[in-house]
Formats: C-alpha cells, structure tokens, sequence
C-alpha cells in the first residue's frame, strides 16, 4: 500500500524543508509530473521516499520506517540469516564459487586465496532474488501464511515471484510470517540497497564462504536447473512467437 | 445503417489489401494479400450498388450470390490453413487443411453447387432477398442453400477456437494475443451469424451486424499480428533466440 500524501508531505518538510517541489523532483531525479501524480490521486510510492532519501543523504529505510505501515523497520536488530543472504547472490556469481571450490579450476588465479573474494559478488537484486528469497525463508507453509496476512491471492503471489517482483508491503507481510529481519524483502526486490538496509560489508560473501561444499552444490544445481527451465520456456514462447509472425505477418 | 455498415467493412478490407501490395510484391507471405483481396471481393458483391451490375453481366441469374458464398468460402479456408499452421495447432489442422479438412470443403461445396443449381435464380437479388417468394420450391430449398452458405466457416471458426483461446491464455507478445483474440471473436461471431440464419428472418439486422462484425474481427485480428511482425521486425525480435537479448 503506496504511503499517503498527507504524511508525504510532512515528511518531505522534516528531510527538505526550504526545498521547492522543482528542486527535490532535480535533486532526487524523481519526474516531476510522477511526483504530482501521486501527490494527487493521494498515494505516494516508496520508490519516491527511497529517491528523495538518498538525494537528501537520508537512510531509505529510516525515512520508510517514518510511515506508519513501516513503524516496524525502525528496529534493526534482527540480522539476516545465512540463507537470506546466500539467496541474494545471483546464480552466475554461486557457480563461480563452485568451480572456485574445486580447485581444479584452469585460470591461474584459482591458485591464489579462494577466500579473498577473487570476484566481487555482483549487485544484491539480482535476476531471481525474490523468489530466492522467499525459498530460503520459507518453512513449507510462508505463502499461505503471507497470503492469508496480506490479502493475496497464492496464485497472484506465485506470479510475483516468478517476475521477480513484490510491493514492498508484501514484501514486509512476508518478513514477518517468516519471523526474519524486515529488511531482507526490501533487499531482494532492489528497493534499497544492502548497506542501506543495515547488512554488514562482505556479508553475503562471509555467508557464501561458511557454506559447506555440499550445501553449495546442491543449491547451485537448484538454481542452474531452475535457470533452465526459464530459458527454454522463454525459447519456447519465442519459437511460438516467430512461427506466428512467419505465417501470419 | 445496413449500408453504413457494409461500406465500413468493405473500407478496412480494401486498406488492408491495399497496404499488403508491397509485402505481395516482395513476396512474403503472399497468401494474406488473397486473404484480404477475397476479403474485399465479398465485401463488393455483399453491397447491392455493385451487386446488381455485376449479376447483370453474368447473365442476371444470381450467379454472383454464389461466387461470392464460394470466395468467402476461399477466404476462410485461406485464413484457418495459416492461422492453423502459425499457431502449430495439429488438430484443427487436420479439421482444416488435412484428409478430413479437404472433404468437408468438397462436402459443402458440393452442396452448394447442387442448390443453387436446384433453385430457380431467374432475376437479379442482392443477398437473395426475392428469390424465396419466386416459388415454392425455392422457398423449401432456400434454407438449406443458406445453412450450407454459413455451414463451412461455422465449422472451420468452431475448428480453430481452441487454438485460438490457447493463444490468448499465452504467454505470446500482446499484439499476437491481441490477433489471436479478436480472431477468436470472429469465430464466434461466424458462429452466431449461423445461429440466426435459422431464427430469419425477424433478426435480419442482427444477422447482418454480426455477419459484418465476424469479418471485421478477422480481418483486424489478422492486422494485430502483421503488426506485431512490424514491430518484432523493427526491434529485429524476429528470428533472434531470446537468449541473446
């Protein structure tokens, strides 16, 4: 639920208050006639707060934490899991870190330290973070809790996850039937980075490195499988696609 | 409103075969250039301006009512056999263009020809309004003429709309399910153009807004997707594996 206009504006006063509209729509690179937009119809987006914070040099999620929905985010002390963090690397950088593992890898460097973080991970919100995510908070029954807890329907939820999207209210619904850190969904859909989120430096890597070789195997060969089925639907679909417009157009 | 009607079909069949020219000169897919021209031929002898001298020059025996059930007969052959084979659908493939597909046409053209030989067409009617009160034979034969007349694209449209619902359920760009949707509101609205010959002839506007209504729904179903190959084209989609977006 986007965050209503009225404690928008008081909280845009508290953050820039001898700001113009123009000015804060410049400084954030948030489109003018979005923000009027919203500002109308009543519903600002948490994007907008997430822009205007960091043009403003404001943590997101403490200017979220601001609207009353988002209270909760104010309380940072639970950390993500190991799993919560290991689901926000992305598929490419886990196999890396197999074939690192190996050891039998042919580039020389593999000789060198393999726990110096040879190759930055790449960015937090990766292709399939949110269903990553919710996999490793999940305890078999977080849908039907989520769904139940937010008013969503399973199948509308499913479909979020498979685009690899969620509203950051679902995403906050979700953290709590799981029990986990609130931050973590906000994360995983690319709202707010990892270190706004309060997610130490070098964290998903320390977590990817306490992983046993076994555990690492085994979930990259979920995800490379899962990979797989993606693309050869996304083959499928456009295989269908060109036999329609070579007939047809 | 009849007339208005039937111009505006004839209009949007006559743009479409006309922006197909220079596709049809390059030589892709030539066959939905014919689709259109058919298209557009019915829609010309469906109108009484052009009717009556054209039925006129053919001996003024309604010879023109059955060439035109026999063009709309080509036209909707021509549309399922590429919409059947674009949209990999094997079975009404078969129903369409296979063993079985290929005897249901012979079947009703036959029967068309055996009617309308049958029938007494001694003066010039647009839609055959006239011919039924000429005698009693024609008035019992009539009927049938028309049932067989709507028969076969009632039979191809039920033939290709699983095919094209499954399309609109797809995954598919949006124009193509766009296509495949206004397409399957053709063959429904063929469907129901069938139904109401038998409820004649207190309906005869109706028949006549939903017999218009099925050829516009096929012909701009067919535009949505020449339109999407514009645009898969343009952004050079076609024929590129998604993988290397």
């Amino acid at each position: 639920m986007p965050l209503p206009a009225k404690a928008f504006q008081r909280w845009l006063h508290g953050i820039a208050p001898d700001t113009s509209t123009a000015d804060v729509c410049r400084l954030s690179g948030v489109k003018r006639t979005t923000l009027a937009q919203q500002l109308v119809r009543g519903k600002v987006a948490e994007a907008t707060v997430v822009s205007i914070s960091r043009a403003f040099g404001a943590n997101p999620v403490r200017s979220l934490a601001y609207f009353e929905i988002y209270h909760g985010l104010a309380d940072q002390s639970i950390l993500p899991t190991p799993q919560e963090l290991v689901s926000q690397i992305s598929t490419v950088d886990l196999l890396r870190a197999v074939i690192a593992r190996s050891g039998t890898g042919t580039a020389p460097h593999t000789s060198e330290a393999p726990q110096a973080g040879l190759l930055a991970l790449g960015p937090a919100a990766h292709a399939t973070s949110v269903k990553n995510w919710v996999d490793a908070i999940d305890d078999g029954e977080l849908r039907h809790r989520v769904s139940a807890a937010a008013g969503i329907a399973p199948q509308n939820y499913s479909a979020q996850l498979t685009a690899n999207r969620m509203a950051p209210e679902v995403a906050i619904a979700t953290s709590r039937a799981a029990g986990v850190g609130l931050t973590g969904g906000l994360v995983a859909t690319g709202l707010v980075t990892e270190a706004e989120a309060g997610w130490e430096p070098g964290a998903r890597q320390a977590a990817l490195d306490m992983m046993p070789d076994g555990e690492l195997a085994v979930l990259a060969g979920d995800r490379l499988q899962a990979m797989g089925k993606t693309l050869r639907r996304q083959e499928q679909d456009q295989e269908q696609t060109d036999m329609i417009l070579e007939n047809l157009g | 409103m009849r007339e208005i009607l039937q111009w505006t079909t004839l209009i949007v069949c006559a743009a479409a075969t006309a922006a197909r020219i220079p596709s049809a000169l390059r030589g892709t897919n030539r066959s939905l250039f014919f689709i259109f021209l058919l298209a557009t031929a019915a829609g010309v002898l469906s109108l009484d301006v052009f009717y009556l001298p054209i039925d006129r020059a053919l001996g003024g025996i309604n010879l023109a009512s059955f060439l035109l059930r026999l063009i709309v007969f080509a036209a909707i052959y021509l549309v399922a056999y590429r919409v059947s084979r674009a949209f990999g659908a094997r079975d009404a493939y078969a129903l369409i263009s296979g063993r079985i597909g290929l005897s249901v046409l012979g079947l009703f053209s036959a029967a068309l020809v055996t009617l309308f030989l049958l029938m007494d067409f001694s003066a010039s009617s647009a839609g055959l309004a006239d011919t039924g009160g000429r005698s009693q034979r024609n008035a019992a034969l009539l009927p049938y003429y028309w049932a067989t007349a709507r028969g076969y694209p009632t039979y191809i449209s039920l033939a290709l709309l699983p095919s094209l619902v499954r399309t609109l359920g797809s995954r598919l760009p949006a124009l193509v399910r766009a296509g495949a949707g206004l397409m399957a509101a053709g063959a429904v609205a063929t469907t129901a153009g069938f139904l109401l010959e038998f409820a004649a002839p207190a309906f005869a506007l109706e028949r006549l807004v939903v017999n218009n209504a099925a050829v516009l729904f096929f012909v701009s179903g067919l535009i949505m997707v020449w339109l999407a190959r514009v645009r898969a084209k343009g952004t050079g989609g076609l024929g590129t594996s998604s993988t290397d977006r």
